[in-house]
């Protein structure tokens, strides 16, 4: 029992180390053609983050939203869901946590705080459940709707973002502040992190004890293996593909309202640097596992702040970890072999 | 509306809408082999840098273009090869192509110009405009063409092209064929994996286009991610125009069209936010009712019950 375990364990941790191991290689590579202190940048993307307790705050802090949405997206990928939408459910969370707090800033913090959150949840929720169902019933492919439900929600937001709500004091597509009695606190022996990290490793957590131990999430993962042969043995599939995009969606719109409430205190149309596509690639890297994404989106986190460190240390540009970022995404699902049929 | 508004709003539709309609029908040529193409928006961007470093390096107009449209097809290239060949997931590699676009543009920008914020060569050579005064015989429609550069004139002609291509040759019957029922295709002999490869290349080469004309026309700059999202519109227009190519090229000016009236709205303090979700809208709607009609005819007959 415990070699199985530990069997495992390895299988979803390999994977995923596998690629990082791989696309660091591939880094340092380049990192070595551009600048003639490629261990000096590489000292930086990696380590730097852990360099002091403010570094390393803001490395959980981009950690926690990553880790999120990549739970959302495996909650929709094992019922069978290819759901790319986890941008605009981000957003989505982010604004309606926003206009919430901003507009009901009258309430007693004890109401106005879980309401807030339960407002982005409930926002991300919906935008899963769209394309949930319009999938389950009418057949629409489910790619297509979340692709453009992804920017529609980004227009609204900045529609939201450039008038209604607009700071007019401040510059750019920035909302006002929600009240500071709703901030949520930071990790009590880490300042400046927010406490929504920790929330989000519960939940993978969570994630992984509700897919894996519980007869909803074996009937969730049936719908998403084999639909046919679920629905023969009675699995309700459908109920479960929408239930599935609704927690996707809700963990989505979770990071947008965690985002908000914890990091940002208001809405602000670029926060995210692609969030949404991100979360997925970790999500794809950890092979679907909730745990192997806590980790996935760690590294992922360490290299996005680490690119800036790197940057202000050294001539190595940022932008080397999008296009690293553009060549694990597209390498990621690719076989080693090639498929033996015909090409 | 005078004849010369109504020729200045025709003259911003065209304008608008031909990298909307290059890329719609570069996502269209792929969705006929049954593939979702979603790199159009990157292979777009890679041609605008193209173009751009090219003819700021060069001054030769014609090698730009040339080379915007080689780099598309290349980068078509490497997604067919991974998907087709390493059977990466076609979506989660079109996506890589996105961000593999935005992030070497922008580290080529940073690393070999210095200039994150955007490319602006000093002398950059003029792509050839229709002559102003020399279709000005054709009531409103002339004047509207003239000053329009060539890549429009190419873009409208891709059209009935791609129309003959589908329809006409038996190269675009069996890239149909493979599209529609892929195993029945290969029992056929048709080589399924060469004609999405095709398939995928065209979709490069209008790709590059596309971005040529976004860059070349009259900005004669490029700018990070200038793309924003034309080639998702493409895309939409290519789903609500259900693959036809006279029906995706109707979309995509109606798509341009609304883009062009969101510029004059703006003007009567409409947010532009909402006419440019349109497109998005109208995909999601058309998508929506065309599998609806699918699903209410397939639907099990319910006499006998009400017989009974």
């Amino acid at each position: 029992m415990m070699q199985v375990r530990t069997r495992r364990l390895v299988q979803a941790l390999g994977g995923p180390l596998a690629a990082i191991v791989l696309t660091l290689a591939l880094g340092f590579v380049l990192v070595a053609a551009i600048t003639d202190q490629p261990i000096e940048a590489y000292r930086e993307l990696l380590f730097a983050n852990f360099d002091s307790l403010g570094n390393f705050a803001l490395f959980l802090n981009r950690a926690t939203p990553l880790t999120l949405i990549a739970l959302g997206v495996i909650f929709s990928f094992r019922a069978g869901i290819f759901n790319v939408g986890g941008e605009g459910q981000l957003y989505a969370g982010a604004i309606s946590a926003t206009v919430v707090g901003v507009y009901l800033s009258g309430l007693t913090p004890f109401l106005l705080l879980p309401l807030s959150i339960l407002a982005g949840v409930i926002a991300g929720g919906i935008l899963g459940w769209i394309p949930g169902v319009l999938k389950v019933r009418l057949a629409v492919d489910e790619v297509v709707t979340t692709l453009m439900l992804n920017i529609i929600t980004l227009l609204a937001t900045s529609y939201l973002a450039n008038g209604v709500i607009r700071d007019r004091s401040s510059y750019g597509a920035v909302s006002r502040m929600v009240p500071q009695s709703i901030w949520l606190p930071s990790i009590p022996w880490v300042p400046q992190a927010t406490s929504g990290f920790i929330v989000a490793v519960l939940l993978a957590v969570a994630t992984w004890v509700v897919l894996f131990r519980t007869e909803w999430g074996a009937e969730l993962r049936a719908a998403g293996t084999n639909l046919r042969f679920a629905q023969a043995v009675g699995v309700p599939a459908a109920r479960r593909i929408i239930a599935s995009m609704w927690i996707a969606g809700g963990l989505a719109g979770l990071a947008g309202a965690l985002y908000v409430l914890g990091i940002g205190h208001r809405f602000e149309q670029n926060f995210s640097p692609a969030y949404g596509l991100v979360g997925l690639t970790c999500a794809l890297l950890a092979r679907i596992h909730p745990i192997g994404a806590l980790a996935t989106a760690l590294f992922y986190a360490m290299m996005l702040n680490g690119a800036a460190y790197m940057q202000i240390e050294t001539d190595v540009p940022r932008s080397l970890v999008n296009l690293l970022t553009g060549l694990l995404v597209l390498f990621m699902t690719a076989r080693l072999r090639a498929a033996p049929r015909e090409a | 509306m005078t004849a010369l508004q109504l020729t200045q709003l025709l003259q911003s539709v065209l304008a608008q809408s031909t990298p909307i309609l290059l890329s719609a029908l570069a996502a269209m040529i792929t969705l006929r082999a049954n593939i979702l193409n979603v790199a159009v928006e990157g292979m777009m961007l890679v041609a605008a840098f193209t173009a751009i470093a090219v003819g700021g390096l060069t001054g030769s107009v014609w090698l730009a273009l040339a080379c915007a449209v080689v780099a598309a097809i290349v980068m078509s290239q490497l997604l067919a090869l991974l998907t087709l060949r390493f059977g990466a997931d076609f979506i989660v590699a079109g996506l890589g192509i996105n961000l593999l676009a935005s992030g070497g543009t922008l580290f080529m920008l940073e690393y070999f110009y210095n200039t994150p914020g955007g490319l602006r060569p000093i002398a950059f050579p003029d792509i050839w405009h229709i002559p102003a005064g020399a279709l000005s015989f054709v009531p409103i429609l002339g004047p509207a063409f003239e000053g329009q550069s060539l890549i429009v004139l190419l873009g409208l002609l891709a059209i009935p092209a791609c129309h003959v291509f589908l329809y006409r040759t038996p190269t675009g019957a069996n890239l149909r064929a493979a599209g529609e029922e892929e195993h029945a295709a290969r029992a056929a002999g048709i080589r399924v994996g060469r004609m999405k490869a095709l398939s995928v290349g065209i979709s490069g080469l209008l790709s590059g286009l596309a971005g040529a004309q976004l860059a070349m026309d009259r900005l004669h700059f490029f700018l990070p991610d200038m793309t924003s999202g034309r080639g998702f519109v493409g895309l939409a227009a290519t789903l609500f125009g259900a693959g036809e190519p006279w029906l995706t090229a109707g979309a995509s000016l109606l798509f341009g069209f609304f883009g062009a009236l969101g510029d004059r709205l703006q003007a009567f303090n409409l947010p532009s936010e909402f006419v440019l979700m349109l497109p998005y809208l109208a995909a999601i709607l058309g998508l929506t009712f065309a599998r609806w009609r699918i699903h209410l005819l397939s639907r099990p007959a319910r006499v006998a019950e009400e017989a009974a």
